[in-house]
């Protein structure tokens, strides 16, 4: 500790090359936690998914729907337990007009304020996800209310909703907007997940009944997709390609996946994602261990008459290598400081600004948290790229003759 | 008690396949208490027998013996050890390290020892008072004179309570009044503090400074030019 003074005065010298190199390197801690958050965040996502559930979608794109015949023709395929229509909404709430106080009708829509929401055929689809926990009371509440909906925990709290709120929701996807205005919604449930048990379950989420979208619209509507659950999950591929057949030679020919890979392929082919986000943090880490490395070899070189008064002093030659491993470390530290805070910062502002909290939800993502892990990771990288930086000025350092480094000026 | 004892040095520099003698089958002794001069021509080899004194260099044959301690025979660690209780070192550019304040240059060798942080920032004072510049404690060798960097050097070089002072010519960058003031404070060293000094110079007058001279000529040391009356 006694040379701690000795350490900072060094790097408090020439602080514009200190500043810079903490800068930098606080640029790669940030990409490094930041990505690794949401590939973290990703991975618990496709994690929950359910082994035993499948997605059928149109092979063409999920910009397509499915006909409505099809839920009966996939359930009587061997094999398959469930079947339900589960439709993408998209709502968004409306904005308040100037001078209204209530929301309804004549309200524009805030597109920023966008409620992740699905319309399903409510008994099917709640028999697959065990893992959503609702009051029995409420449950059936919300199978006797068409203009029902049940919503999760997080998305509660978000909106600060309760058992009875009413509230109104518009689709940014035009088949699903009626000419009179917004849908209206009563929450009739709100359901946890026990997320020891079913770990990455999204409560940021509601529900309502497919019915209630299909008479408001209506009656002109297909089906977004069919979420199935099969009764063997070891018979999902099997069965994933006898639903596929099933509809080759019709007009909306199939796609089904399990739930897991669906999720994947709807967040932009995660597993080349996490390849793209590694590649990135490796690249930018390299590129500031060389530049962290030439700041340390060029901070040395210029000192190389003041290490040789240090070793004429008594200073050994070992204890001269840790000064300067110290010194890089210290740049390490700074930098890994800098760059987790920065992380957290921008992970504060993405979830708590509105418009790219719900850019966020768009692609699944409801919430972005640094990990300890992730954190604890960070540093180590920092705390490595300062040692791997100033370990080879150190070592040069280490084996210079005293009488040589007087003799360079 | 002879405190440098020097036999039968032979210093060989390698350059690529050449092979330079910089000193050969130097003898030299110098008791306790002496300030020696070593003088000579540029390339004599003055500075690498001061080097070898000081324990920062090694000789290619024979033996340094400083304070008792065969000097040749210590590995690098426990040489600087030796260096850091033995050696206190004046340099011709003073060689203050530039991001420290005078008392933080003087505290530099002391960081070595097991003194307290209260206790070293004393000594570090008490030896920047002895050198006359108690009152630029805190400022920075680029607020210091020439004169004033060498004499904070000289307190870093003595603070340490080593047992020989070695100068590679201490007044070789410095004004004639900077020059005697220097040579003014080696000469305090070593009568009131008991310091062994051992000083390279070119200057005729910072040599008649000394108890003794020595002249070096092609790595050969080649008279005994003894001052009489210095003692």
């Amino acid at each position: 500790m006694k040379f701690l003074p000795f350490i900072l005065k060094h790097l408090r010298k020439n602080w514009i090359r200190t500043g810079s190199t903490v800068l930098a390197m606080s640029v790669c801690i940030f990409l490094f936690c930041t990505l690794q958050t949401v590939l973290a965040e990703i991975n618990a996502m496709l994690e929950s998914s359910g082994a035993s559930r499948l997605v059928v979608r149109n092979s063409i794109s999920l910009v397509f729907d499915l006909p409505l015949a099809y839920g009966a023709r996939i359930q009587a395929i061997p094999g398959v337990k469930r079947v339900a229509n589960t439709t993408w909404f998209g709502g968004s709430l409306p904005a308040k007009k100037e001078g209204k106080s209530e929301e309804g009708d004549d309200s524009t829509t805030d597109w920023s304020r966008f409620v992740p929401s699905m319309a399903v055929e409510a008994e099917p689809y709640f028999a697959m996800y065990p893992e959503l926990d609702f009051k029995p009371e409420e449950w059936r509440g919300f199978l006797a209310d068409l203009q029902g909906t049940v919503i999760g925990r997080k998305l509660a709290n978000k909106y600060n909703w309760k058992i009875g709120d009413h509230f109104f929701l518009e689709s940014f996807i035009p088949p699903y907007r009626k000419a009179s205005g917004p849908f209206e919604f009563v929450v009739r449930g709100i359901f946890d997940a026990d997320l020891n048990k079913y770990p990455g379950t999204d409560t940021n989420v509601m529900f309502f009944h497919y019915k209630y979208l299909y008479e408001g619209v209506g009656q002109n509507l297909n089906a977004g997709t069919y979420t199935v659950e099969v009764a063997d999950p070891s018979q999902a591929a099997a069965i994933s390609k006898a639903i596929d057949a099933q509809f080759e030679n019709s007009d909306s020919q199939t796609l089904t996946e399990t739930e897991k890979a669906f999720r994947a392929g709807f967040i932009s082919m995660a597993g080349n994602l996490a390849l793209l986000l590694n590649g990135i943090g490796l690249a930018v880490s390299f590129t500031i261990l060389l530049v962290t490395a030439n700041t340390m070899s060029m901070a040395v070189r210029e000192r190389r008459t003041e290490i040789a008064v240090l070793k004429t002093l008594g200073f050994s030659s070992a204890r001269v290598m840790g000064l300067i491993v110290a010194e890089a470390l210290t740049l390490g530290l700074l930098g890994g400081a800098v760059g987790i805070g920065g992380s957290q910062l921008i992970m504060y502002l993405l979830t708590h600004t509105p418009g790219l909290s719900d850019m966020l939800l768009t692609i699944g993502l409801t919430s972005l948290t640094l990990p300890a892990g992730v954190a604890i990771m960070g540093f180590a990288v920092a705390l490595f790229l300062g040692f791997a930086a100033g370990f080879v000025p150190a070592w040069g350092a280490y084996r210079a003759r005293i009488t040589d480094m007087l003799r360079t000026v | 008690m002879t405190m440098v004892d020097v036999r039968g040095v032979r210093k060989v520099y390698k350059r690529d396949t050449q092979e330079i003698t910089v000193l050969d089958g130097i003898e030299l002794q110098v008791p306790e208490g002496e300030f020696v001069a070593l003088m000579g021509p540029s390339g004599s080899g003055k500075t690498t027998l001061l080097n070898l004194i000081a324990g920062i260099d090694r000789p290619t044959s024979g033996q340094v013996t400083v304070a008792g301690t065969d000097v040749g025979q210590l590995s690098e660690s426990a040489l600087a050890t030796w260096r850091s209780q033995n050696v206190g070192f004046i340099f011709q550019f003073y060689n203050l390290i530039p991001v420290l304040t005078a008392v933080e240059n003087v505290e530099l060798p002391l960081l070595l020892t097991n003194l307290g942080r209260g206790q070293r920032r004393e000594r570090a004072l008490t030896a920047l008072k002895v050198v006359g510049l108690a009152d630029r404690a805190h400022h920075y060798p680029r607020q210091l004179s020439g004169g004033q960097e060498q004499r904070v050097a000289i307190a870093r070089a003595f603070v340490g309570d080593p047992k020989v002072l070695v100068a590679d010519e201490p007044t070789g960058d410095l004004d004639a009044k900077s020059a005697h003031e220097i040579l003014e404070l080696m000469e305090t060293l070593n009568r009131d503090f008991k310091k062994t000094i051992v000083m390279v110079t070119h200057d005729p007058r910072a040599a008649d400074r000394a108890h003794k001279q020595r002249h070096l000529e092609k790595g050969v040391l080649v008279d005994d030019a003894v001052k009489t009356g210095a003692y």
